[in-house]
């Protein structure tokens, strides 16, 4: 489903990832892992589009979309949650969704002198539908209040739902997990599973936490310096000399 | 239905009224010009405002009205169009021009967008300033004529060489602009205008073309500069683009003390800012050069005690009243 190949991307003289490929399949988890500094989030935001890349490319559903603009690759069904917690500040939690129905919904320009009944009817089948998300996030409760004001681990839900109301295809997740109590870790990777499981959505997951990707991701990859030292089932990643080396040595009791 | 939902629509009709009667009830030539500068200046610190739904700040905003005026002018006296279709020309081509420095203006933000779109105001001034040939110079454009009167069957024909009759038409043009720029703020095109505001990457990530959205606003902003100042060519009947003249950064400076007194949250914030401070500034007029220390004053003193602008006073006086209520009483005021 996603291709990334031969992927090179340079900040000035500094190779933050080096000649990496990734192929990420219809329905997966993957996992992309590795030490502090290891280019993950790059990677994440050349998929994404934030950054172009300096050689290779990106190709989503046999579609190669190297060059295309973020909003563009939204319209093909990638969304993605940032690292931390972007949201529309002054809008409230349900509205916070209806922006993100923007792809899916045609408004006209009449439409800003006139709605007509049909305009009003689509209005309602958006609440709806975004009630339906806030419900699936476990944010109903909170949906009138400001996204602003709500405490971290509900944002980082919000975020995952503002993504989900694009009807994505491809979710990049980035560290979705970072400062959430254990419980919060527990439903937001359940919730993770279930769009997978009911959805089909594939997920590519940036995380720090070791011990969650083991548990939650189909495959995982792992980075070190910009490069990929190793890729597999969560099992042969821990396994693996190499790894252990370069990145889980220091954590190994942790785990 | 509450008595805010009566109030507000009535006092609306009621000013609209007002408004409309006041050629009838101002006899000076003088009050009568200032009112329509006002409406004029009303329609720019609006636009002006549109743009800041963005958080940016444009202080070309003159140069804009420098295209509509000139524009109208040229298009009347050069190629003979009606002042009407003049008019609607004039600010497509302010808002075309927008449009164009739009693409790269608005890949900056703050400071870097307000140094650029100043620079080009400058530029627009001086390019009319220096090119004889076109828009006369130095010395400007003289003998603007009157729009032509209209006949209206039955009512008899009006024209439009007085400022009391000309002052119709720019109420009506403003009255119709400020609708417009309403409306536009509460369609979804403003939902997001605001989302981009808040989050301009995570609107990509949504699928805004974050890039085109900004562009809109910029050209439709620029469109009603655009308007204005073709009103204001006809309204002053000769145009110069000097330093000190309608197109210098002075203007700028005070459109943007109008939208900052009157108060940026709310829509009527830059109508009051406006009306308030040129007639505070008229009244000043007396004491000469001492008038834009007034003004000044004034505007210090609402940024530091009013942070919501004069628009903000209501909301202010509620908290001010609550904290009372809640501190003689000892029981919390109910909204």
């Amino acid at each position: 489903m996603l291709e990334v190949r031969n992927l090179d991307k340079h900040f000035g003289g500094l190779a933050a990832v080096s000649e990496l490929d990734l192929n990420v399949s219809q329905g997966e988890i993957f996992g992309l892992i590795g030490p502090n500094g290891a280019g993950k989030t790059t990677v994440l935001n050349v998929i994404a589009g934030t950054f172009l890349p300096t050689r290779g490319k990106v190709i989503f559903k046999g579609e190669d979309i190297t060059r295309f603009p973020p909003y563009r690759r939204a319209q093909r069904g990638i969304a993605r949650v940032f690292q931390r917690n972007v949201l529309f500040r002054s809008f409230t939690v349900k509205e916070n969704l209806l922006v993100g129905f923007h792809l899916r919904s045609s408004k006209s320009a009449t439409e800003i002198f006139y709605k007509n009944a049909a305009a009003h009817n689509q209005e309602r089948v958006e609440r709806e539908k975004a009630m339906q998300i806030l419900r699936f996030v476990g944010l109903s409760q909170q949906a009138d209040e400001l996204a602003i004001n709500l405490p971290h681990g509900y944002q980082r839900a919000l975020c995952l739902a503002v993504a989900l109301a694009t009807e994505p295809e491809l979710l990049l997740l980035d560290e979705p997990l970072t400062g959430m109590s254990a419980e919060e870790t527990a439903t937001m990777m359940d919730m993770i599973r279930a769009l997978r499981d009911e959805r089909g959505i594939t997920s590519v997951v940036v995380e720090h936490n070791i011990r969650a990707v083991l548990g939650l991701c189909d495959r995982i990859a792992v980075l070190d310096y910009g490069r990929k030292i190793c890729e597999g089932l969560p099992k042969e990643v821990v396994e693996n000399p190499e790894v252990i080396e370069a990145y889980l040595g220091a954590e190994q009791d942790a785990v | 239905m509450n008595r805010r939902q009566i109030i507000k629509p009535t006092s609306i009709v009621a000013i609209i009224i007002i408004l409309f009667l006041a050629p009838v009830l101002i006899e000076s030539i003088y009050w009568m010009s200032i009112l329509a500068l006002a409406c004029i200046n009303v329609l720019l610190v609006s636009s002006l405002r549109s743009i800041k739904l963005l958080d940016h700040i444009s202080l070309g905003h003159v140069g804009f009205t420098l295209i509509g005026a000139y524009g109208t002018a040229l298009l009347v006296m050069k190629v003979g169009l009606p002042f009407w279709g003049a008019l609607i020309m004039a600010g497509l081509m302010s808002s075309f021009v927008a449009l164009v420095l739009g693409y790269p203006f608005l890949k900056v933000k703050g400071m870097y967008f307000a140094i650029l779109t100043l620079l080009t105001a400058e530029t627009f001034r001086s390019i009319a300033y220096y090119w004889r040939g076109l828009t006369g110079g130095q010395l400007g454009l003289l003998n603007i004529p009157p729009p032509s009167p209209l006949t209206f069957p039955g009512l008899g024909t009006i024209s439009f060489d007085t400022i009391h009759n000309y002052y119709y038409i720019i109420l009506i043009v403003v009255l119709i602009s400020l609708s417009i720029i309403y409306r536009l703020e509460h369609s979804h095109l403003s939902f997001k205008w605001q989302a981009i505001r808040d989050a301009d990457n995570l609107a990509q990530s949504v699928g805004i073309n974050v890039a085109w959205y900004k562009m809109v606003n910029f050209a439709i902003a620029c469109f009603f500069a655009g308007i204005a100042g073709g009103l204001f060519a006809h309204y002053q009947h000769n145009l110069s683009a000097d330093a000190t003249s309608r197109f210098g950064v002075w203007t700028t400076l005070y459109l943007l003390i109008y939208l900052v007194v009157g108060g940026e949250a709310k829509f009527a914030g830059p109508i009051i800012g406006t009306l308030v401070l040129m007639f505070v500034g008229e009244f000043a007029r007396p004491l000469g050069e001492f008038q834009p220390m007034i003004i000044g004053a004034l505007a210090i003193f609402v940024v530091l005690l009013l942070p919501g602008g004069i628009i903000g006073l209501p909301d202010q006086f509620k908290l001010l009243y609550r904290k009372l209520l809640k501190q003689t009483t000892g029981v919390q005021g109910s909204v």
